[in-house]
């Protein structure tokens, strides 16, 4: 049967996948490569070839600038932030012999919620400016001042909020990924520690534990930077209001997202920024990836 | 940290001295065991406390009447429980909810299976079909995980506005089907999948399609079930997409709809939270009833990937 | 999600009225695909954004319906009504017939029919700031369908009890809000953001300055808007000012929940605050800064358009002329029937009831005397993009107004300098 010319089977099982990925992977880039060298305001369709104009306002436009630094902040904060919290919870529960399923599970549900949802809890009823908001609440109890949490910029308590937000609803979720890699490693070692006189506690910690977790923190590593560079959902729901959003705390899909699509309609220079952000993207993945020597050994 | 008496090599390395020197030893572990593990577990549970705050926040507001909300006094709880809240959601004039409730189930069904069967195959003949260009075809997946495919979203929206796809169902779904990543735990998978099975099937008289379909597939079911799982919560969720294709209101999802009404910030606080409550009610069930898949594919999807 | 009284989604008009979500359009996208919108031959499209009042939707398709010289298919669009509109004129499916307002680019690109011909016999009759808000270089390109403005609401009693006469000057303002902060409840509500957003042009007007000169310059680069908004940032450091209510200006909540003494708000939310405070509130237009300034209104009108390139433009023409030049009534019940707007035309809002007495009749008052466009036909998104940063900068992050008014000046310019050079 033809089908069962490996030639044929090949593309009977890839050829879809292929397809779409062309379509809706290939195809997309390479026309916002040919669309950036445009000037298409309100057009995919554009006539007047601009060179390298877009690129060059994208890359000396203030707001563009401020959105790459501000994403590089908050990813210097949140990927070190989460990593840390997320073993720590997991090095917890994995000692609980009782109920270590139940309190699993808790720490896991956030991840059931979506960031529109956490944002509403986070912006309307913990982080709100006014005396009948949580965070308010509890400061009132303790003789503290009403603070407006999402207004104020000196100091930024707006990143409290995000970072929060963002927290509450990854650490579960990469706690169970070491939780898996914790009980993955062999009983034996630590025996075998033990006999030589270690003692529970740190010294185990150092020269077992985290050694044996390497593969999962690198795994961990790059999901969460990968989740960093895609940060869009919690700052537009949080801060965005009415088809605005303000100047700070504006990360770089945002910042895309109004100008090609918001009001600004500009793909010529949404999709420069798009190409800029990719390859700055692609970049650091690659470097992070030889770093960690992540992937080296998984094909 | 916590307990190491059951430790025999242990003891038995350090048994030295008198029996009632050991015996003393023995106590002071105890007692220093049962302290550590009573710290340890009221760490665990303020954690457990903090981590479903959240969730209380939203049920005793979706709950309770608008002066019980703004009250300067913190309500604990509503002094009656206002279902009234949730079924305004669905009677209401104007109201998004119910179409969004549903956008969303059948976004997600769709996706879900869509990406299952389309990312699965091509997992399948990278694994396992020997061809020439298949490598060729591994590495032009492999580049497209490089880049997340939300930094992608303004040129894929070009793609899909041109082929008139903007506000469909369509457009929701067929572009998000093609997941590079998907396709790639599947290949992982599919690699280590006992070949003797797929011989004995071959020798049967299979073709690579029966073989798949007939033995392949049935004993992968659990992989299926946790990347399906995997995929159903992420779509559900998913909001970006969503927002950049669903401009007219019957292709709102209910993440859409939650967030017009949130930014729009003419707020009914108890009707929005009622919503949230509602839009995260169906996840929760999953979680509770599927947890065991979810936990695989989020292990495998973290470990794998 | 049902809602009490006041239209939601009135102050989502009121700011794509005035520019704040406002779009530059479309060149024809996609080559020959400038198809017509969903009906069949013969029918035209007409769309609506979402209006929040009960009834309007079912108004609008009534006097659709009554048209009986083609189908109107009326499309009700909630949520985005800008990105909506814009992506349809790209290429998908342009409506016909749609609500907007005028823009340059806009014009520029051919997307607008000049509709001059069918307003000129009654031109006289629209209130001069709905009319300007629609003309570009001597021409019309929509008929202004209902005005909308924002005003400074404030609790009359508690001015009273703090001995204070209602605010004529900046300075008034800020020393009538710090005198009535106490407690929980602070003395002025100008939004989230400190009026970074919503104010928009409001403080230009204050200082006797605008967007954009005449001659196509730049309106604010200038010594008194620096210090406009300098003050703003004052009050914004200050305690009197609310912030992060969870409703913002738009909705009298803060207001109706003592959160504040002082709100600027809309016309829309008159009826919700009067029901709530009887005669206990009074509204006064934003004070002017400078003897050189003027109290200050900003005027917002929605107008009916029609899409140059359609193919049943002249029918689509006629249905405009139909409706909102010659049936009166309706134009009439389209703006009291349901919500709380000013008719554009000055014959019909002298005969509304609703809008003879008390605040709302003040309110119809300052419009008369002091409306201006809150922004004018040249006024694009990118501009209004660079402005409404440089304002946030200012106002909520204590940068200095020069510097980033001059920063502002400059992206407007070559954006001025593009449609104009």
């Amino acid at each position: 049967m033809l089908l069962d010319r490996p030639a044929w089977a090949f593309w009977l099982f890839a050829g879809p996948f292929v397809i779409g990925l062309g379509v809706f992977s290939y195809i997309p880039i390479l026309w916002s490569v040919y669309l950036s060298f445009f000037e298409a305001r309100n057009t995919v369709a554009p006539t007047e070839f601009v060179g390298l104009r877009n690129y060059a306002q994208m890359l000396t436009s203030p707001a563009f600038l401020d959105s790459l630094l501000t994403f590089t902040l908050f990813a210097l904060f949140i990927v070190p932030t989460t990593f840390a919290c997320s073993l720590a919870l997991a090095l917890l529960v994995n000692q609980a012999r009782w109920a270590q399923p139940l309190l699993r599970s808790v720490y896991f549900l956030p991840a059931a919620c979506s960031y529109v949802v956490a944002a509403l809890i986070w912006k309307l009823s913990i982080f709100n400016g006014v005396r009948f908001g949580l965070a308010n609440t509890v400061l009132g109890w303790f003789g503290g001042d009403t603070v407006a949490w999402l207004s104020v910029t000196d100091p930024p308590w707006y990143w409290l909020v995000l970072v929060t937000l963002r927290l509450w609803l990854q650490v579960g979720f990469y706690m169970l990924i070491f939780l898996a890699g914790l009980q993955r490693i062999p009983k034996v070692l630590y025996e075998a520690a033990y006999v030589d006189g270690a003692r529970k506690g740190w010294t185990t910690l150092r020269h077992i534990t985290l050694p044996q977790l390497r593969t999962t923190s690198a795994a961990v590593l790059l999901l969460n930077l990968v989740a960093a560079y895609q940060a869009f959902d919690e700052f537009y729901n949080v801060l965005g209001s009415d088809g605005a959003y303000p100047p700070y705390a504006r990360p770089p899909l945002v910042f895309l997202y109004y100008t090609a699509l918001g009001s600004g309609q500009d793909f010529g220079r949404g999709t420069a920024g798009a190409v800029i952000l990719a390859l700055l993207i692609a970049i650091v993945t690659l470097i992070q990836g030889r770093l960690l020597g992540f992937g080296r050994d998984r094909t | 940290m916590s307990t190491s008496d059951a430790n025999p090599a242990r003891r038995a390395a350090r048994g030295t001295g008198t029996a009632a020197q050991r015996s003393a030893e023995h106590r002071r572990r105890r007692t220093r065991t049962l302290a550590a593990g009573v710290v340890l577990y009221i760490v665990l549970v303020a954690v457990a406390a903090v981590f479903l705050l959240p969730y209380y926040l939203i049920a005793r507001n979706g709950l309770s009447t608008p002066a019980e909300i703004t009250s300067p006094e913190w309500t604990l709880f509503p002094a009656a429980l206002q279902w009234g809240n949730i079924a305004e959601l669905f009677t209401g004039a104007g109201s998004q909810m119910a179409t969004g409730l549903r956008n969303s189930a059948v976004v997600a069904v769709l996706q879900t299976g869509g990406q299952l069967l389309v990312c699965s195959l091509a997992g399948y003949a990278l694994a396992r079909i020997p061809y020439r260009h298949a490598d060729a075809v591994f590495y032009a997946i492999v580049a497209t995980l490089m880049i997340p495919a939300a930094v992608t979203f303004v040129p894929t929206f070009v793609m899909v506005s041109s082929l008139g796809w903007v506000s469909s169902l369509r457009g929701l779904v067929v572009p998000m089907l093609f997941s590079g990543f998907t396709a790639f735990l599947f290949r992982q998978f599919f690699l280590n999948f006992p070949r003797e099975l797929e011989d004995a099937a071959r020798v049967d008289g299979l073709g690579y399609w029966g073989t798949y379909w007939r033995v392949v597939v049935p004993n992968s079911l659990q992989f299926f079930a946790a990347i399906g799982l995997i995929t159903f919560i992420g779509s559900w969720n998913a909001f970006l997409w969503p927002l950049v294709i669903a401009q007219d209101s019957q292709a709102w999802t209910v993440q859409i709809v939650l967030s017009t009404y949130l930014t729009a910030q003419t707020i009914e606080l108890q009707e929005l939270f009622a919503a949230a409550m509602v839009s995260v009610a169906p996840l929760v069930l999953v979680f509770l009833f599927f947890q065991r898949y979810i936990v695989q594919g989020v292990t495998e999807t973290g470990i794998k990937g | 999600m049902a809602r009490r009284g006041v239209p939601p989604w009135s102050r989502r008009r009121f700011l794509q009225a005035s520019g704040i979500g406002a779009a530059a359009l479309v060149a024809a996208a996609c080559g020959g695909n400038t198809g017509r919108g969903g009906g069949a031959a013969g029918t035209l499209t007409q769309w609506y954004h979402q209006y929040g009042e009960d009834g309007v939707e079912e108004a609008v398709k009534r006097y659709a319906a009554a048209y009986d010289k083609a189908e109107v298919s009326v499309q009700w669009t909630p949520g985005n009504y800008d990105t909506k509109l814009l992506s349809a004129l790209q290429g998908s499916a342009p409506p016909d017939v749609f609500e907007y307002q005028t823009k340059a680019d806009l014009v520029r690109a051919g997307q607008l029919e000049p509709l001059d011909d069918i307003i000129k016999d009654v031109k006289d009759d629209f209130s001069a700031a709905s009319l300007a808000s629609h003309t570009f270089e001597g021409s019309v390109y929509g008929i202004p369908q209902a005005v909308d403005t924002q005003v400074l609401v404030y609790r009359k009693s508690l001015l009273d009890d703090a001995g204070l006469e209602p605010p004529k000057t900046f300075e008034a303002l800020v020393d009538a809000a710090e005198a009535l902060t106490k407690g929980d409840r602070k003395g002025l509500f100008l939004g989230n953001n400190g009026g970074a957003d919503v104010l928009g042009p409001v403080p230009l007007f204050s200082a006797g300055l605008g967007y954009v000169t005449d001659d196509h310059k730049v309106g604010f680069d200038d010594p008194a808007a620096a210090k406009a908004f300098g003050g703003l940032h004052t009050l914004f450091e200050s305690d009197a000012l609310l912030l992060g209510a969870p409703t913002d200006w738009s909705d009298p909540s803060a207001l109706l929940q003592e959160l504040t003494a002082m709100q600027w708000t809309g016309l829309w939310a008159l009826p919700q605050i009067e029901a709530e405070f009887g005669d206990d509130f009074g509204v006064l237009p934003w004070p002017k800064l400078t003897d050189d300034g003027a109290a200050s209104v900003p005027v917002g009108a929605f107008g009916a358009m029609v899409y140059a390139k359609g193919e049943q433009a002249d029918a689509a023409r006629d249905f405009v002329k139909w409706l909102w030049i010659d049936k009166t009534d309706y134009q009439e019940d389209f703006n009291l029937g349901y919500g709380f707007h000013i008719p554009p035309r000055t014959t019909i809002a002298a005969k509304a009831d609703k809008l003879s007495s008390g605040p709302a009749a003040d309110v119809v008052g300052f419009v008369e005397e002091l409306g201006r466009p809150s922004t004018p036909p040249e006024w694009t998104p990118a501009m209004d993009s660079a402005y409404k940063d440089a304002l946030s900068n200012i106002i909520k992050s204590g940068k200095k107004p020069e510097t980033e008014l001059k920063t502002a000046a400059e992206t407007v310019q070559r954006e001025l300098d593009k449609l104009f050079g």
